[in-house]
């Protein structure tokens, strides 16, 4: 298990190293900050002035130096944008991200997964039918689409929901959250829905997959001859079984809800990471691109990581430690 | 204690999705919608359009900057020239700031060094020169600039007056709301950032209070999210309506739209200064041993063939104006004198053929993609009407982090560009745009056409010094009439400002784009 852990630390570090290299070489490619950023009056030596402070006069391996040793002690940058820390910025957006993403997760799970077992269980009913062609349209309406489509109905012409933003927000765990209020979950509401749709289709149709491949085995022949209760065949044997794609999928989808939700978070004017993120490309922030995508490394090893664990629970013939 | 929180949040989950927000009748509160996020609320760090209208609800200026770039009394009452260098401004008293300090002179010396100072040089055009500034007494400041400025009202207006004793706080400090404070129409209530600015009236403001008692900034950047919003009864007034919620806006019996004319020129920039352009070719696509847009004729031809009202008719949605010069009339600078170039395609063709081209010739026009009013829309329609007299025009549009650099240091042949003339005069297009280029002197920054014009440095550099209007007038006069009758820019059109608003509020739109809470009125 430790052994275990040290080496994806391992493998991490390195993934972020390369990372910081790539993005070094790719922000400089596409211009120069300093062009996007400084007042268009600016004469010539002003504008030195603040290539200077920027640091953006020295070659690029010795701006990759500095950035280093800055990193060795904890500090990403200031934001050449925003002119403060580029993690604080960051982690300040994370609240938001994150219970968008937990929220349309939490949504996509519990429509998905019962409905996926209904029409495994009965696939040649109409309604099983039904859920599926359902499906179909979830994982190909596109997203900003839909999100529009939501506002423009439960918001422009029903008047029941926000339309965007994220209202009133309440300090918890040192970060503001909305979910706390009730004018926030009003506000959470769409936006979590428009990002749940895809994610239910993807759980629906994988779960029903898993309980077809699952049904026809030995084992639950073996379980109904012994007599045991449909619900109990179902609950333990079928479910289980098919959980260990299912939790793959959830756990890599999670981390795609927080670093990628750019498109709802933009429609809905949701204050989370994507929107930081997209506009921090357009303006070259390249403190701040770092940072994250370096946070985004990060989380997707330890996703992968309490994935593993969850397969260790889900099935004991699985071991950590054993090379894969 | 987490237990309680998740359990009252279940509770409210289910309770309350569907309770409308309910609002009280004697209070009067606004929300505007904003199309761009300012980074921060410090108002020294960054001088773009949008930091200095969200900072202007907070703060005020010595000098008021009015719709049309005119400058007005604010925090100064009254100012004099001691001698060309030396200003002196009598300081408004009276006045305190939000958390009740006594406003004064130190307030003012530790401001504009501090926007001077700042290692961003957010405000470096505005304060380059400022030489000194001192406190005479509490209630006199005087300014000594290194060089006769005439602009320095203008300058000044920008930058904002705060409390001296956060003349060294953070950017931080300012987002938390510990120095968001002012003496200006509104005081600091919460700052989400990237989402929305709330704000309370300033009850003692000294040009009268402001009519809305609570007023948020909602930072709506996403076209889609801010039409949605104003739609749905959500918000009073958003900027940048989007050209295709014109109709829906119009149609409706509560919406409407307000629009007028911006300070903002779109020009197409040509490249005047190379014997041999990169990338413009003989009609077949061989090598061109000369430049034609070096010849006036073929500039005036180019000019011609533009059906400019067709494209800020139908292109731009009537989301512009028609532009002759760089400042419409009513503006210090504007010329009587520049001739109007209308749109004739066939005598277009015969003076490209008189110029020695009655085979036209082929180049790409190069732009920005986002970055103004339907930029790439209105490049591709130049490009058409260029084809049809002759000139092969191929377009090439990317986005601006990609453009920027290169347009400006004179990469292309023919380019789309744009300036906001935020001092309502002349010499601040002049100097950036056909100035000849002096990395010294710091002109002709965005001279990417190479434009060297010995009429235009002269009268640039007078009036550049000239403190007298009457005199200085004449000059800034002179820069448009070189300018465009030399065509050595191509004048598009302004864009315009378009507003979305309910029909209970009134708006008259800027020149600089602002939209200032203080200025919008209630209808009737």
């Amino acid at each position: 298990m430790v052994t275990s852990i040290i080496r994806r630390l391992f493998q991490a570090l390195f993934v972020v190293l390369a990372m910081t290299v790539i993005v070094f070489i790719g922000v400089s490619v596409i211009g120069n900050p300093v062009d996007i950023l400084i007042n268009p009056d600016a004469n010539q030596v002003e504008r030195a002035r603040v290539i200077a402070h920027y640091g953006l006069d020295e070659p690029l391996w010795k701006q990759y130096f500095i950035f280093l040793r800055g990193l060795a002690q904890g500090d990403f940058g200031d934001s050449f944008v925003y002119g403060r820390p580029a993690l604080g910025l960051i982690l300040e957006r994370l609240p938001a991200t994150l219970e968008l993403a937990i929220a349309a997760l939490g949504i996509a799970i519990v429509v998905g997964l019962p409905l996926g077992l209904y029409a495994g269980l009965y696939p040649s009913r109409i309604s099983s039918r039904t859920i599926m062609t359902g499906s179909i349209l979830g994982f190909s309406l596109p997203t900003f689409w839909v999100g529009l489509m939501l506002i423009m109905i439960f918001s422009v012409e029903l008047g029941w929901l926000p339309t965007n933003g994220r209202g009133p927000t309440l300090e918890f765990l040192g970060g503001q959250w909305s979910f706390l209020t009730s004018d926030g979950l009003r506000h959470l509401l769409l936006p979590a829905l428009n990002l749940a749709l895809f994610k239910t289709s993807l759980i629906l149709r994988l779960t029903r997959a898993g309980v077809q491949e699952v049904l026809p085995q030995d084992y639950i022949k073996f379980a109904r001859a012994k007599g045991l209760r449909e619900r109990r065949v179902i609950a333990v044997h079928v479910l289980k079984n098919l959980m260990i794609p299912v939790v793959t999928i959830v756990g890599l989808e999670f981390g795609s809800l927080i670093a990628f939700s750019v498109v709802t978070e933009s429609i809905f004017a949701w204050p989370g990471m994507g929107k930081l993120i997209i506009d921090s490309i357009n303006l070259l922030d390249r403190p701040v691109i770092v940072a994250y995508l370096m946070i985004m490394v990060l989380l997707f090893v330890v996703l992968n990581f309490v994935i593993d664990i969850c397969y260790t629970i889900l099935d004991p013939r699985v071991r950590l430690d054993s090379k894969a | 204690m987490s237990t309680n929180i998740l359990k009252r949040a279940a509770l409210l989950l289910f309770a309350s999705i569907v309770m409308p927000t309910v609002t009280l009748a004697q209070e009067t509160p606004l929300v505007i919608g904003m199309s761009t996020t300012p980074t921060t609320l410090d108002p020294h760090e960054d001088s773009s359009a949008v930091q200095s209208a969200t900072s202007r609800h907070i703060w005020d200026s010595l000098i008021n900057l009015t719709a049309t770039s005119g400058s007005a009394p604010e925090l100064a009452t009254e100012w004099t020239t001691i001698d060309p260098t030396h200003w002196e401004f009598k300081l408004r008293q009276g006045v305190k700031f939000h958390d009740g300090s006594d406003f004064d002179a130190d307030d003012v010396v530790a401001s504009l060094f501090r926007a001077r100072d700042k290692p961003s040089q957010g405000f470096a055009s505005y304060t380059r020169n400022i030489a000194n500034v001192t406190a005479k007494d509490p209630h006199t400041v005087v300014i000594e600039t290194k060089v006769p400025d005439p602009l320095l009202l203008n300058s000044i207006s920008r930058i904002r007056i705060i409390s001296a004793d956060c003349k060294d706080a953070p950017v931080q400090e300012f987002d938390s709301g510990k120095c968001a404070v002012g003496t200006g129409a509104y005081s600091f209530v919460s700052y989400s950032p990237g989402s929305n600015l709330t704000l309370k009236r300033n009850d003692s403001y000294f040009p009268g209070a402001s009519h809305w008692s609570d007023v948020t900034l909602r930072f709506l950047p996403d076209d889609g999210a801010r039409l949605a919003s104003l739609l749905s009864n959500e918000i009073d007034i958003i900027e940048a309506l989007p050209a295709d919620g014109m109709s829906r806006v119009q149609s409706s019996s509560s919406l409407q739209v307000i629009s007028g004319q911006s300070s903002r020129l779109v020009y197409i920039g040509l490249d005047v200064g190379r014997d041999v352009s990169p990338f413009v070719k003989a009609a077949d696509g061989s090598d061109l041993d000369k430049n034609p847009l070096k010849d006036l004729k073929v500039r005036r031809a180019m000019l011609m063939s533009i059906n400019r009202p067709a494209i800020v008719d139908r292109v731009m949605q009537k989301n512009g104006t028609v532009a002759d010069q760089f400042v419409a009339k009513g503006y210090a600078g504007h010329s009587d004198q520049v001739e109007n170039v209308g749109y004739d395609p066939k005598a277009a063709k015969e003076l490209l053929a008189e110029a020695g081209y009655p085979e036209g010739f082929s180049l790409t026009l190069h732009g920005p993609s986002g970055r103004y009013v339907k930029d790439a829309e209105v490049l591709q329609a130049v490009g058409q009407m260029f084809t049809r007299i002759g000139i092969k025009s191929r377009v090439e549009v990317m986005p601006w982090s990609m453009y920027s650099e290169e347009y400006s240091k004179g990469t292309y042949s023919t380019y789309l560009g744009s300036w906001g003339v935020n001092t309502g005069e002349t010499t601040n297009p002049a100097v950036a745009l056909v100035a000849t280029r002096d990395e010294a002197k710091g002109t002709g920054r965005y001279n990417g056409g190479g434009v060297s014009d010995p009429k235009i440095d002269e009268a640039l550099a007078k009036a550049s010094s000239t403190l007298d209007e009457a005199q200085r007038v004449p000059l800034l006069q002179e820069l448009s009439t070189q300018t465009f009758n030399n065509l050595w820019l191509l004048p598009m059109h302004y864009e315009n400002v378009v507003l979305g608003a309910k029909k209970t509020v009134t708006y008259t739109p800027r020149g600089d784009k602002y939209t200032l809470a203080y200025e919008v009125k209630p209808a009737n």
